[in-house]
């Protein structure tokens, strides 16, 4: 009963006509962004981020939320059409989605992706209002140790889950706390790492880190190869699946969902693993496995419903804990700070409004998304034949000015080109920036909550051993870490990583 | 070869910086475990981050895999370097140049060295994108950009 009186406050705050045209401009942007190759919700969202700042908090955080679940969306229509993937999110729909447009079942791939998107994006959102209160009512007994440990497993799990060497993608999450310290310390007052430089008396800010590890780096990458565009010249028929595809569909499509839900919640989790763990899955117990990579539709209703869902649970540990579970989510957690909000166990009872006006967006921006994308995909379309030599400078110039606005400062202009060419060389050498950024943004909290603990117990360093949920993330943390070197595990974690692709 | 290795080379250029947090931290003061300094953590992370970047120079002399120069073989990455070039200049001519000139100008050096766009279509973009922009960021959101040569015109 709670829950609907609640989720009718929060309808009453999403239909204002601000925060409708918030959330409207929100999937729009994000839909956009997830549609064009080169920029993603990150880029995006760090880029909006000032711009939230002329509106209410609830419309601000209404619109960046809509950015993200927004890509989701539109990142599956250049899988299908181009073969390049939006944003990472959608890279496995690429596999069928492009087979099944090269066979001319374009609309349908592009149907069943909106379909499964949407009906993974409510069904994630019923689950996010149900799930939330509960651990937001746990979370009021987190103290400093718990989240510590808690930061400390979301951190190990994200390094877990990235592909390639497990050292490399610790050695980012370090440096990214590193980075994250560099500043006037909070709790003594001296200046760390400034090397006398006001401009780092603050800290480095998070939106230039971000544009230039991923819109800048990217835009670095794409200008040393040759993008080649395949565009499906085909005209985009009906875009409704027949009813042999949804018998197809109807499994994957459920197991996604639940897939992409959790995986989401998971601290270092995130649509981008939720996406191929559910090609992985449908691909193994597929009793036809060879079509998969030939235009199979469950390969493409899997992966959308996986991410969409994911991209709703995502939100749980933002709102109930205050720790945001990956880039994205750290991103938005900035955008709370902004506008003021503390985003954790208390957010619901300080702020009932922020907290069930974003859910109830969220309903009222999967059905936007939903009319949406299936009758502009010929505008989609268009925007895709936008030749990249014309649309890479304009997203340089967004991404500057973006950067610029957050700061007011030409040194953060700066830091993001630094940045840029930093993310560049990453991808070179195969280190990851998902690590480094989450850590970036959890570092000052870490640290202030280790010190904080250890502060409280005089020293003693049993105190992160003693409370249970603190034991049981750093045992889940420790678990990750051995899986991640014992050799046998870490051939299978390598064999899901590859099956995918 | 060893010695052109990229993982090598990454590594060790970790172990560098990782060495200079363990002094950073060291130099900041640890404090104790009752009340830990501002290097505490920094100290620590920098003694994980030397045994990490340690992990990965070993599997480099292990397995050297790809040389540096092999990162870049068939690559255009001159556009890259012209790209970072340009970049660097903007930002430290910024505030001098001002936004929107120096928009038009990075704009049209991009397209028309970097990556050639027909200049009919190159001049109205390079030239209305950043207007519009400085318009909707001065006018709508009322941020300031910096005016720098133009400001007899924008001010």
């Amino acid at each position: 009963m709670d829950i609907l009186t609640n989720l009718a406050l929060g309808f009453g705050v999403a239909l204002k006509l601000s925060n409708l045209l918030a959330c409207f401009l929100g999937v729009f942007i994000g839909t956009l962004v997830g549609v064009l190759p080169g920029i993603g919700p990150v880029s995006a969202m760090a880029l909006l981020l000032p711009v939230t700042l002329s509106g209410s908090p609830e419309a601000g955080i209404i619109m960046m939320a809509g950015i993200y679940y927004g890509s989701m969306y539109g990142g599956s229509t250049t899988s299908i059409l181009v073969n390049i993937p939006g944003e990472a999110a959608s890279v496995v729909t690429c596999l069928d989605g492009h087979e099944m447009a090269k066979r001319g079942r374009a609309g349908p791939a592009l149907g069943m992706a909106a379909l499964a998107s949407f009906a993974a994006g409510t069904v994630s959102i019923v689950l996010l209002m149900l799930v939330a209160p509960t651990l937001a009512r746990v979370a009021v007994a987190f103290g400093p140790p718990e989240y510590f440990s808690l930061m400390v497993l979301g951190l190990t799990v994200l390094a877990f889950m990235t592909q390639g060497s497990i050292a490399k993608a610790l050695l980012m999450a370090c440096i990214g706390i590193v980075l994250g310290l560099i500043g006037i310390d909070q709790i003594t007052g001296i200046p760390r790492l400034t090397f006398d430089r006001m401009e780092l008396v603050d800290g480095i800010g998070l939106v230039p880190v971000v544009m230039g590890l991923f819109g800048v780096a990217e835009i670095l990458a794409n200008l040393e190869t040759v993008l080649k565009r395949d565009i499906v010249k085909a005209r985009v028929g009906n875009l409704l699946p027949s009813r042999e595809d949804w018998r197809r569909s109807a499994a994957p499509l459920g197991r996604g969902t639940i897939l992409g839900f959790f995986l989401g919640i998971l601290p270092g989790g995130g649509a981008v693993i939720a996406s191929f763990a559910s090609y992985a899955i449908e691909k193994r117990i597929s009793r036809t496995p060879e079509r998969f990579g030939k235009g199979a539709i469950e390969g493409v209703a899997g992966p959308e419903a996986a991410n969409n869902a994911a991209a709703g649970g995502a939100f749980i540990p933002l709102l109930t804990l205050g720790i945001p579970p990956n880039v994205v989510m750290a991103l938005l957690l900035g955008a709370f700070i902004v506008h003021g909000l503390q985003p954790g166990p208390l957010l619901m009872v300080q702020s009932p409004n922020v907290f069930w006006g974003i859910v109830a967006s969220m309903y009222i921006g999967n059905i936007m998304l939903l009319v949406l994308n299936m009758p502009l995909i010929g505008l989609w379309v268009q925007v895709l034949r936008i030749p990249y030599s014309v649309l890479f400078p304009l997203i340089l110039l967004f991404c500057i000015v973006g950067v610029y606005c957050s700061g007011n400062s030409s040194f953060d202009v700066l830091v993001m080109v630094v940045f840029g060419v930093f993310g560049y060389l990453f991808r070179k050498f195969g280190y990851e920036a998902a690590p480094l950024v989450l850590a970036f943004v959890l570092g000052p909290m870490l640290e202030n909550n280790f010190r904080k603990s250890l502060l409280l117990s005089q020293g003693d360093l049993g105190v992160f051993f003693e409370r249970p949920i603190s034991v049981v993330c750093l045992a889940l943390a420790a678990l990750a870490l051995l899986a991640a070197v014992l050799p046998g595990a870490s051939r299978q974690r390598e064999v899901i990583a590859k099956d995918t692709v | 070869m060893l010695v052109r290795s990229a993982e090598l080379w990454g590594g060790l250029f970790w172990l560098a910086l990782s060495a200079f947090a363990v002094w950073a931290g060291r130099d900041l003061g640890l404090g104790s475990l009752h009340d830990p300094g501002s290097g505490f953590v920094l100290f620590w992370l920098g003694a994980i981050m030397t045994a990490l970047s340690a992990s990965v120079v070993l599997g480099a002399l292990r397995a050297p895999g790809e040389s540096l120069s092999s990162l870049w073989t068939g690559k255009r990455w001159m556009r890259v370097l012209a790209l970072t070039g340009m970049l660097v200049a903007y930002g430290f001519l910024f505030e001098i140049v001002g936004f929107v000139a120096g928009s038009v100008l990075l704009l049209l050096a991009v397209m028309v060295f970097i990556d050639r766009v027909d200049l009919r279509a190159a001049v109205p973009v390079a030239v209305l994108v950043p207007s519009a922009i400085y318009y909707a960021i001065t006018h709508w959101l009322k941020i300031q950009l910096p005016v720098g040569v133009l400001a007899p015109w924008l001010s």
